[in-house]
């Protein structure tokens, strides 16, 4: 392969290019994050409109306005949508946007596969979507009512929208390594000269932890999910016990994934709270090194405690003891972060400024999700909560403030910057707390649902679960709303407002503070020196 | 094929082979998961109890 090298000017002076050939074509790191940000906005929404379905057919005991199998369907594609589509590429578009800016890098290290990394995605979207819609035409068979799961033997009856869904779910994947590949080159060989990687900022470190786990557990969901394609189409039995395989077998590829895809989701956002809480703290973060090590830490026993979400399969004692007790373990390093936190706040000259607000409602609501993550991983307490509305409560304390509200914190924080303005504080600080509090109203009944016996994935309940549907239903409907609240905000920063300084925040460190507000459309052209 | 000048080509190499290495680890992960290993111990445990 030969190659030319352009010129400085050709490469770094040229204005952005206009009209659709800048998006499509782009390998600009702020352009293709941009991209990353709105597909993922419009993800939240499709997912959040599925939810809110979700919780209006529950307000009410029966069955009101969904069959069964279109209901699990909903849930199905709420859980996929808002993972893949939402949660994952914005976390990625923040990395595309901040990571290059943060270690004095150009541009990503491959910025053409950074292209591809994003283009993958809207197709993947709408083979997800497709898998949602075929059952509704002549011939299209029956809906994916499995879960975000996928379950075989379920899982091999279901009809053909569960091969879209398998494709979605490949492309996705490639779209997910393409992109960890890409941050990983990046971080270990785009630094600036003397940043060495305990100099890196924590959000790169983060991300670093993220694309390995990313690059290591979703070829194993890929490979999962293809021997389900061949189960259905090929005569394969690789989950099929009367042909000599084993459905248990897909449950643990698929929670080889599942399990280190809470990390995924969750460390991204714990990187912006490095960030977030020392400049409103006006404090550097407590015990970076441990930060680090904390995470690695995580990483590592994340990847070896799947079968937690299995207890109920019926595993050997030894395994189950060994679950429980890996599980439990995790606590330590993640209560440890949380500690660091705590402590990069204690006496800190604080200020409460949106993206602060999230922080804090994050340390506080997280931790929440995270301890009664400990009830769950005690197996005989899991025995009782398997598969209840406990389980539903729990996982969106953890997801929500952990993954969603770090990245909200996350657009708040750094919208000046890409922006240039910034965003109006009154109106911030108004969508916080409507969507924390209608968050807490909806999911907080629902522990109580889940102790009392309520099971999830079923689209009808009895009578005396009613009040607490209904409160949650009601909670769901403003949390649902609140985030057009969001979008406006948005769309009002990005079209006028206040003038941006380079440090749009008092306590702001790091590189991409010396930058301009908004952005030059090349930046670190020269690469900065760090000390 | 044109190369940004802010990568040389020592660096731009430096990369591809770092990228490629990675994708080979995928790769490794994907192959490992289909389940050809439980046969592979099965035959090894066989050949040794012999």
């Amino acid at each position: 392969m030969s190659t030319t090298t352009m010129t400085h000017d050709e490469a770094h002076h040229h204005e952005a290019p206009k009209g659709w050939r800048r998006w499509l074509f782009s390998t600009n790191h702020k352009d293709i994050g941009t991209l990353y940000l709105l597909f993922a906005l419009t993800m939240l929404f499709l997912g959040g409109a599925s939810a809110m379905l979700i919780r209006l057919e529950l307000f009410q005991p029966g069955i009101q306005l969904l069959d069964p199998d279109l209901y699990n369907n909903l849930v199905t594609n709420h859980a996929l949508i808002m993972i893949f589509g939402a949660v994952m590429p914005a976390a990625a578009g923040l990395a595309n946007w901040m990571i290059p800016m943060m270690i004095g890098a150009p541009d990503m290290a491959l910025p053409r596969m950074n292209n591809l990394s994003f283009w993958v995605l809207p197709a993947a979207a709408t083979m997800l979507i497709l898998s949602f819609v075929v059952p509704f035409f002549p011939g299209g068979g029956t809906q994916i009512n499995t879960g975000w799961t996928l379950y075989p033997p379920l899982s091999v009856q279901v009809g053909m929208s569960m091969d879209f869904l398998i494709f979605a779910i490949h492309l996705l994947g490639i779209s997910s390594v393409l992109a960890s590949i890409n941050i990983i080159v990046t971080l270990l060989n785009m630094r600036a000269p003397g940043m060495t990687l305990l100099k890196m900022p924590m959000f790169c470190w983060t991300w670093l932890v993220t694309a390995f786990l990313l690059i290591l557990v979703v070829p194993v969901l890929a490979g999962g999910v293809t021997m389900l394609l061949f189960d259905r189409h090929f005569g394969t039995s690789f989950f099929d016990a009367a042909g000599g395989g084993d459905p248990v077998l897909f449950q643990h590829l698929f929670w080889f994934f599942g399990h280190p895809e809470v990390y995924i989701l969750l460390l991204p956002s714990i990187g912006v709270l490095s960030h977030v809480i020392p400049a409103f703290s006006r404090k550097p973060l407590f015990g970076y090194n441990s930060m680090v090590g904390a995470m690695l830490a995580v990483a590592t026993i994340g990847m070896v405690v799947w079968a937690h979400h299995q207890y109920t399969v019926g595993m050997s004692l030894g395994a189950v003891t060994y679950f429980m007790i890996g599980t439990i373990l995790i606590s330590i390093p993640v209560g440890l972060m949380i500690f660091n936190f705590i402590a990069t706040m204690w006496r800190g000259s604080m200020t409460f400024e949106t993206p602060m607000l999230f922080a804090v409602g994050i340390v506080l609501m997280f931790t929440f999700g995270g301890l009664s993550g400990v009830m769950l991983a005690v197996v005989p307490a899991d025995m009782q909560y398997h598969d209840s509305m406990f389980v539903v409560a729990h996982f969106h304390y953890v997801l929500m403030p952990g993954a969603v509200f770090g990245l909200f914190a996350g657009v708040f924080y750094w919208l000046p910057k890409w922006t240039g303005h910034m965003y109006d504080e009154k109106l911030g600080k108004i969508f916080f707390w409507i969507n924390v509090i209608s968050f807490n109203i909806t999911f907080f009944p629902q522990h109580f649902l889940g102790l009392a016996g309520m099971p999830r994935r079923i689209v009808d309940y009895n009578v005396m679960f009613t009040e607490f549907n209904v409160i949650s239903s009601v909670g769901a409907m403003i949390f649902g709303l609140s985030h057009l609240l969001f979008l406006y905000i948005v769309i009002k920063t990005i079209r006028g407002g206040k003038k941006a300084e380079s440090r749009a925040w008092e306590g702001a460190k790091g590189l991409e503070w010396e930058l301009d507000s908004p952005p030059a459309f090349h930046t670190w052209t020269v690469a900065p020196q760090i000390k | 094929m044109k190369i940004p000048a802010y990568q040389t080509p020592e660096l731009r190499r430096k990369n591809v082979r770092l990228a490629w290495v990675l994708a080979g680890l995928a790769l490794f992960f994907l192959v490992t998961s289909f389940p050809f290993w439980t046969g592979l111990f099965r035959i090894v445990g066989t050949q040794a109890m012999q």
